[in-house]
C-alpha cells in the first residue's frame, strides 16, 4: 500500500529567490508561520530546526537544497505525541510563471493511522495562505494563533 | 488507484459575502478565473456555463446556493473529447468564517475513470484561487499565464 502524501499548489506574486528566504529565513519565518523559527545554514546534510518560543517544535535533516529552485527537508516534529512516529519529508519546488511564482509543497512519506498527517493537512493550507499574503501584501494573516500553533506545525 | 476527489483549502482575508460575490458573479469570475465568465440565474436547479471568449467550456446545474455559506453545482466539460465525463462532477464551495479572515474549502468530486480531467482540474484550482486570494486581499488578480498550467487545462 502506498504511503499517504499531501500535496499543495500555490501561486504567489513573488520572485524565487524571495520566496527562498521566506522558506529558509527564520525572520522570516516567524511572521508568516506562526511564531515558528527556522534555523540553519541550509546546506545538504545540515540540520534545521523550528522553534516556538524558544521550544525546539520541529526538527530534521536538509536533504536537497538548490537555491532558489528545490529545497526540501526530513520532518520530525518533537512533540511528545508525535516524536514516535516515522521521520516524513517535506519538499518545496519553485518554479517561476510569468511574474508569479508556482510553489509546489509535497509532504510524504507519511504514516497514515499518525497524528501527523491530520495535522499536517490542516496545518499547511493556513501556513501557504498566510505566506503567500506575506509576500504580496506585506501582511500576515491574522489566524486565530490556539488553532494555528496546533495544528500548523506542532503536531 | 485515482483518488475520486479533490479538496483544496484556503484562507482569505475578506467577509464571507465578498467571497461569495466573488463566486457568483461573472464580473469578478473574469478577473480571476483567466477571463471565465460564470453564467447562472443561481435558482436551485437552474443551469450553469462557464464561458470564455464567448465558448461554453463548462456545463452544469445549480445544487445548493446557501448564501454566503455553501455553493454547489454540476460540472461537465463539453469542449475537449478527451476531457469529457459520462457522469458530471461536482463542485461544493464551503465558506467559513475563521477570525477575520475566510476558510474556504473547495471539493470537487465524481471523477471515478475520469483521471485526465482529475488531472486537468487539479492543475486549474489551485491557480484560479490563488488568484482570487490576491483580488480580495490585494485588488489584483494574479497574472497567471495560461500556459503555465499545462496543456490539459488549455483549451484545444
Amino acid at each position: 500500500m502506498s504511503k499517504p502524501e499531501f500535496i499543495y499548489v500555490t501561486y504567489i506574486e513573488t520572485t524565487p529567490e524571495k520566496l527562498w528566504q521566506a522558506l529558509t529565513d527564520g525572520d522570516f519565518t516567524e511572521r508568516y508561520w506562526f511564531a515558528h523559527r527556522a534555523a540553519s545554514d541550509w546546506n545538504v546534510g545540515s540540520n534545521y530546526h523550528f522553534t516556538l518560543d524558544g521550544e525546539k517544535r520541529l526538527e530534521g535533516k536538509v536533504l536537497i537544497s538548490d537555491p532558489p529552485r528545490k529545497l526540501a527537508y526530513s520532518w520530525n516534529g518533537c512533540s511528545e505525541e508525535v516524536r514516535r512516529e516515522r521521520t516524513s519529508r517535506v519538499t518545496f519546488d519553485l518554479e517561476p510563471r510569468g511574474t508569479v511564482v508556482k510553489l509546489t509543497m509535497t509532504h510524504d512519506d507519511l504514516d497514515e493511522a499518525g497524528v501527523t498527517f491530520r495535522g499536517i493537512a490542516e496545518g499547511w493550507p493556513m501556513v501557504l495562505a498566510s505566506l503567500k499574503s506575506f509576500l504580496e501584501n506585506g501582511q500576515i494573516l491574522d489566524i486565530p494563533r490556539p488553532i494555528a500553533a496546533k495544528e500548523a506545525v506542532s503536531v | 488507484m485515482s483518488k475520486p476527489e479533490f479538496i483544496y483549502v484556503t484562507y482569505i482575508e475578506t467577509t464571507p459575502e465578498k467571497l461569495w460575490e466573488a463566486l457568483t458573479s461573472s464580473e469578478f469570475s473574469r478577473k480571476y478565473w483567466f477571463g471565465t465568465e460564470l453564467q447562472s440565474n443561481w435558482k436551485i436547479g437552474s443551469s450553469f456555463a462557464l464561458v470564455t471568449n464567448g465558448v461554453t467550456s463548462d456545463v452544469g446545474e445549480v445544487l445548493e446556493f446557501d448564501r454566503p455559506r455553501r455553493l454547489s453545482y454540476t460540472f461537465n466539460h463539453i469542449l475537449r473529447d478527451d476531457l469529457r465525463n459520462a457522469e458530471p462532477t461536482k463542485v461544493v464551495f464551503t465558506l467559513e468564517p475563521h477570525g477575520h479572515l475566510v476558510k474556504l474549502t473547495l471539493t470537487h468530486e465524481g471523477f471515478a475513470g475520469a483521471d485526465k480531467l482529475r488531472n486537468a482540474i487539479s492543475a486549474g484550482w489551485p491557480a484560479i484561487l490563488s488568484s482570487l486570494k490576491s483580488l480580495l486581499e490585494t485588488g489584483n488578480p494574479l497574472a497567471i499565464p495560461r500556459a503555465a498550467l499545462g496543456k490539459e487545462v488549455q483549451s484545444s
